[in-house]
């Protein structure tokens, strides 16, 4: 599986040509309604001062997204979107501070960001949140933030996304750690699927 | 097989009387085709750079270049210093800088690139700009 991110760790990453050029940076991470995948980013100029670009960068124009650099094969992949398009589909895709339901009807929290996977798939893997009670373990001083995995039934409706029961059993403090129980999520599904009769 | 670093500084003559015109400052690389197309040199006198296509050299010696003709090409591409620029895989991921290349100096063919990670082969090149080396993960 490829490298997991946060979206919002996205930011600023370079947008660079195969040919080494660099054409701007990540400005904000564009996900579709069901949040499953990234459909594009929108950009800024490189440097302080640069503001937004009026062009966006689709996903099926990114050639990998990388640890380093969002690659693209060449400038004329960006395309030409008004900010204010850009804007509205930003505020569509957005989840941030959504709330997150279980489909038994607990409410685990609301999403702080978006974990996605590197490489070319664009995919949505799960969500990082402030976990709500029905999570929270030992003390609740400390608000809890964890990554939940993001399931294949979610369902967006509004300001609230609802997940799997069970991904909550699948929870992890870290990224690192996340990718891991995200592996063992999907075995678990399809295990399940394979022994309904 | 020479080293950019072994290039860079060697005196530049002409065949004809043998005068030092300057000092080999940079060697101008197409990246995908993995060759060196020019070389920059730094003129005695004015101190002003100025390029010469590769077609233009005699010889790269261990101790000094030797050029045929010292006339400016008509078309001179941009020019981005590989060492020191920073690799990219095609796929986003960093892999350090370049610390060295490894090169021909008979053909101007580029064998590989030194990094502190090892030595990439000069057919993984794809291209060079003015933010990075990119090179097809290996």
């Amino acid at each position: 599986m490829n490298e997991l991110r946060a979206a919002r760790s996205l930011t600023t990453l370079p947008v660079v040509t195969l040919g080494g050029d660099v054409v701007a940076e990540v400005k904000d991470t564009v996900f579709d309604t069901a949040a499953a995948r990234v459909t594009g980013f929108t950009l800024s100029g490189r440097g302080l001062l640069s503001g937004s670009l009026k062009q966006s960068l689709p996903w099926t124009a990114v050639h990998s997204l990388g640890h380093d650099a969002v690659m693209i094969v060449d400038v004329g992949d960006l395309a030409d979107t008004p900010v204010a398009v850009a804007r509205r589909a930003a505020q569509q895709g957005r989840v941030l501070h959504a709330r997150v339901l279980t489909e038994e009807g607990a409410e685990v929290g609301t999403v702080l960001d978006v974990v996605v996977e590197g490489g070319t798939s664009g995919r949505v893997v799960g969500f990082r949140i402030a976990a709500g009670r029905a999570l929270a373990r030992g003390s609740g001083r400390r608000r809890h933030r964890v990554y939940v995995p993001r399931g294949e039934t979610l369902v967006v409706s509004g300001r609230t996304l609802v997940i799997p029961g069970d991904a909550i059993h699948y929870v992890a403090d870290d990224l690192p750690a996340f990718a891991a129980r995200v592996g063992a999520f999907h075995d678990g599904h399809e295990g399940q699927e394979g022994t309904r009769p | 097989m020479m080293l950019f670093s072994q290039a860079r500084g060697l005196p530049v003559r002409t065949l004809t009387d043998a005068e030092e015109i300057g000092v080999l400052k940079a060697l101008t690389v197409d990246a995908p085709a993995g060759v060196v197309t020019h070389v920059r040199v730094r003129r005695r006198h004015s101190r002003k750079e100025s390029v010469l296509a590769w077609g233009a050299l005699q010889a790269i010696g261990p101790d000094t270049v030797l050029v045929r003709s010292a006339a400016v090409p008509s078309e001179v591409p941009p020019h981005h210093e590989l060492p020191g620029v920073r690799i990219l895989t095609e796929t986003g991921d960093g892999l350090g800088t370049v610390q060295d290349v490894v090169f021909e100096p008979e053909t101007g063919r580029i064998e590989a690139i030194r990094t502190a990670h090892g030595d990439l082969p000069a057919d993984r090149l794809l291209g060079l700009g003015d933010y990075a080396l990119v090179v097809r993960a290996g």
